[in-house]
């Protein structure tokens, strides 16, 4: 008997159960085999609480709904009844302290009743295993914080000794946290459901947030539009602008003075023999960009739509950028609707420069082209030059078919002073009107008598000889006989550019023809006879921004006799080309 | 009053019991348990590895104070079997503090056996989850009555002594198995109640009242 009871105390001392390793290896399968079935009930279970958890969870909520009361009234805590004074008053229960009504009191015996919320508790308690864990706790106060059963110790232990492989177990169920806190939640059911409904509360106010979130992003997006519209009306003022420049046409005041001087004999020299081949060549040109049928058709059509055209010029290289962006609103010439544009660019007088460049065809009425060509353009021949913008309809081997033109005087730019470029939107016209609309056409070449004269100004002719060089004077330029031009047309005016050294330039025009009575003065103030040495004078003649011809006097032994000899007039026979009936 | 269910893989029950049975090696743990779920014998004798456990789905009618039938529910049975040799002693004691009721079982045939039934309330009271486990005790092999060496009058004053219920019964013919567990079982559920029902300072009470019929049974021991 007393070796019995030794041999139990001694087998008390060699207590270590999470040691698997002194068995044999077919008992550590077996035991293993054990806890891992043993996990799997668990896992069964532990879902059938976490169940349970939710129901009493929702039965909380449902029976914690605060609704406001008058003050002094009483109701029940449950189903918010009105609760009377003397009768139907209801009970205190014994677990939450709340005030309850009978019919939600559930009654075990006389004096032993609960609320429908700590009866759900404590039915949960029971078929949760709480009770167990809580009797645990008791006597193993150690391992409190850990629920885990022997079985859950075993396997992790085994897993560090690895001897076999075995399946990872799955983590451990969620049990609830020390007695402590169970004892709390038993104490105040209200306080639990007071919990969820803050956390319902923020979760509400996290929407409302939310909401307040899209109105920003829908201003937002106001704000985008509205930058929109202003950055729409500030191109419409902007191309209002455009517009607005190009109708504008400087007026220049026409000095007129009353002289008259004797006429010289005629003289032809090796230029002017040049210059009648020059318009030679633009005559056969010009014949082979119009036909007769286009001409007599081309009248009886009104051009629509316009042209957006950028310019710049670039002093260093001395090349005139002309760049096509598009075309708008063109009108159909073909009887099958169709549209395919493109831009005939050249610059006139075509006897000056040599450039004549075309764009792609494009198709419909709106066509964009986005082509930029480059010319080279000298710095002096920049204000006289004209550019002429064409737009025709291309039909394959047919002929084309012509959508409207426009002419851009380079003078009227700016675009020496600056290298930043100009964005224009011309207007499309229709083609030079011709006169009495007959079918011939013929060029004629008619020879305009000039006279121009270069005096110093009176008061300084008292002067010495040297002063008397440096002295400011006038030229003056005098067109005679301007009733041989009448024919041509009556709205026909004059426009003279003096080239000077320094890239300086004097412009002026002249007044209608059909105003003057014979003879059109021009005069060039605020230049020396120094200057005069190194000048160039030419004279355009335009019929409403279309020019008609263009002469020039450079070379000729005429304007160097007035470059020698202040205060003699000289003649000149200029020879111009200009369609005539 | 008790069926069993064949679906014993859902979640679909009320209460989930963990019972435990220990004592001696070849007292017949593993074939009481086996009669008990599957109702049938197995007289080979095969010794239990370490430990094992088995599952039945059973149904529990409380009785009301009226004597009506009460409630019924569904309780999920895990039945711990342990190994009653010396070399398992220490894995199969870690189990004890897992377990929610005891079976201490003996052989009746077995005179030693009987003797080491306060070895392994010993046991018990050190390593259950609480001080005073809900335990019932089985005298097994009661169809060798031309072997016996338990009489019934020494079980039944040390089952009293302790204060636990004594069955005597048959893995071979199945005799009081049933009741045994049913009577567990129901000692479980009550200590269920009372746990929940009543507060701490009656459970001291209760520790004290053990603590206390623990005592007079050392002096007798001393006198001895």
């Amino acid at each position: 008997m007393k070796l019995e009871q030794k041999n139990w105390e001694d087998r008390k001392n060699d207590f270590c159960p999470l040691d698997l390793g002194l068995f044999q290896a077919l008992e550590r399968e077996r035991v293993l085999e054990v806890l891992q079935r043993d996990k799997a009930l668990r896992t069964i279970d532990a879902d059938r609480v976490r169940r349970l958890r939710v129901e009493l969870h929702g039965l909380c909520l449902q029976t914690s709904r605060i609704i406001s009361r008058p003050f002094g009234q009483r109701s029940c805590a449950r189903c918010q009844r009105v609760l009377g004074k003397f009768w139907d008053c209801g009970s205190v229960c014994c677990g939450c302290s709340h005030r309850i009504c009978n019919r939600c009191q559930v009654v075990r015996s006389a004096h032993d009743w609960k609320c429908t919320v700590c009866h759900a508790y404590r039915e949960f308690k029971i078929k949760s295993g709480e009770w167990f864990l809580e009797q645990q706790a008791k006597k193993f106060p150690s391992v409190k914080e850990n629920s885990e059963t022997t079985g859950d110790k075993m396997l992790q232990s085994y897993q560090r000794l690895s001897f076999i492989a075995v399946v990872p177990p799955t983590p451990p169920p969620f049990y609830n946290p020390p007695s402590f806190n169970r004892l709390e939640e038993h104490k105040k059911p209200f306080t639990k459901s007071m919990e969820n409904l803050v956390a319902s509360v923020s979760a509400h106010i996290k929407k409302l947030s939310k909401s307040q979130n899209d109105l920003s992003e829908v201003a937002g997006q106001l704000t985008v539009d509205h930058g929109h519209m202003m950055y729409s009306r500030r191109k419409s003022l902007s191309d209002g602008a455009i517009n607005r420049a190009l109708c504008k046409v400087p007026s220049l005041p026409i000095l007129s003075t009353a002289q008259s001087t004797s006429t010289s004999t005629l003289c032809l020299t090796d230029d002017d023999v040049s210059s009648t081949s020059a318009y030679s060549d633009d005559q056969r040109d010009s014949n082979s960009s119009t036909g007769m049928d286009s001409v007599l058709f081309e009248n009886t059509i009104s051009v629509t739509g316009e042209i957006e055209v950028v310019l710049a010029y670039n002093n260093r290289t001395s090349c005139l950028e002309i760049t096509i962006k598009a075309c708008r609103n063109l009108m159909f010439r073909d009887t099958k609707k169709k549209c395919h544009p493109y831009v005939n660019v050249c610059l006139l007088p075509k006897k000056c420069h040599n450039f004549k460049m075309k764009t792609a065809v494009r198709k419909g009425k709106n066509p964009v082209y986005n082509e930029t060509f480059t010319c080279v353009l000298s710095a002096d021949l920049l204000s006289s030059a004209v550019l002429q913008l064409s737009v025709w309809h291309s039909r394959g081997l047919k002929r084309r078919l012509f959508l409207g033109e426009t002419l851009i005087r380079l003078a009227d730019m700016d675009l020496e002073d600056t290298d930043s470029q100009r964005s224009l939107c011309c207007k499309l016209n229709p083609k030079a009107p011709q006169l009495g609309g007959d079918a011939e056409l013929q060029f004629t070449s008619v020879l305009l008598l000039i006279q121009a004269q270069f005096h110093t100004l009176p008061h300084n002719n008292t002067q010495t000889h040297g002063v008397l060089l440096g002295a400011p004077g006038q030229l003056t330029v005098l067109f005679t006989d301007v009733s041989k031009l009448l024919s041509v047309s009556k709205t026909a005016h004059f426009e003279g550019i003096l080239c000077l050294p320094g890239h300086r330039e004097l412009v002026r025009k002249t007044s209608a023809l059909k105003k003057t009575d014979g003879s059109i003065r021009m005069s060039f103030s605020s230049l020396s006879q120094q200057e005069l040495q190194q000048a160039t004078l030419t004279l355009n003649l335009w019929e409403k921004n279309c020019l008609l011809t263009s002469a020039r006097l450079h070379k000729e032994s005429s304007w160097q006799h007035l470059q020698r000899m202040p205060g003699v007039w000289q003649e000149f026979n200029l020879q111009l080309q200009v369609v005539q009936t | 009053m008790f069926s069993s269910s064949s679906t014993m893989t859902d979640g679909d029950y009320d209460y989930l019991i963990k019972l435990l049975a220990l004592g001696d090696s070849g007292v017949g743990k593993t074939t009481f348990l086996y009669r008990y779920t599957d109702n049938k014998f197995n007289p080979k004798f095969i010794t239990t590895v370490g430990i094992d456990f088995r599952e039945k789905r059973v149904v529990y009618t409380t009785n009301s104070p009226n004597g009506t039938t009460g409630k019924t529910f569904k309780v999920h049975l895990q039945l711990w079997d342990t190994a009653g040799q010396e070399r398992f002693r220490s894995l199969t004691t870690a189990f004890f503090r897992d377990a929610m009721g005891f079976l201490l079982m003996f052989d009746l045939t077995s005179q030693q056996s009987f003797l080491n039934v306060r070895n392994w309330m010993s046991q018990l009271q050190a390593n259950a989850y609480c001080e005073n486990p809900d335990i019932v005790l089985v005298g097994n092999k009661a169809d060798l009555a031309d072997q016996r060496e338990v009489q019934e009058k020494q079980a039944k004053e040390l089952a009293d002594k302790y204060g636990i219920p004594y069955f005597e019964t048959s893995a071979a013919t199945g005799s009081e198995v049933d009741k045994a567990v049913v009577t567990l079982l129901d000692l479980v559920m009550k200590r269920m109640e009372q746990c929940v029902e009543k507060p701490s300072a009656d459970a001291n009470t209760s520790d004290g009242s053990s603590k206390l019929s623990a005592a007079p049974a050392q002096q007798k021991k001393c006198a001895c």
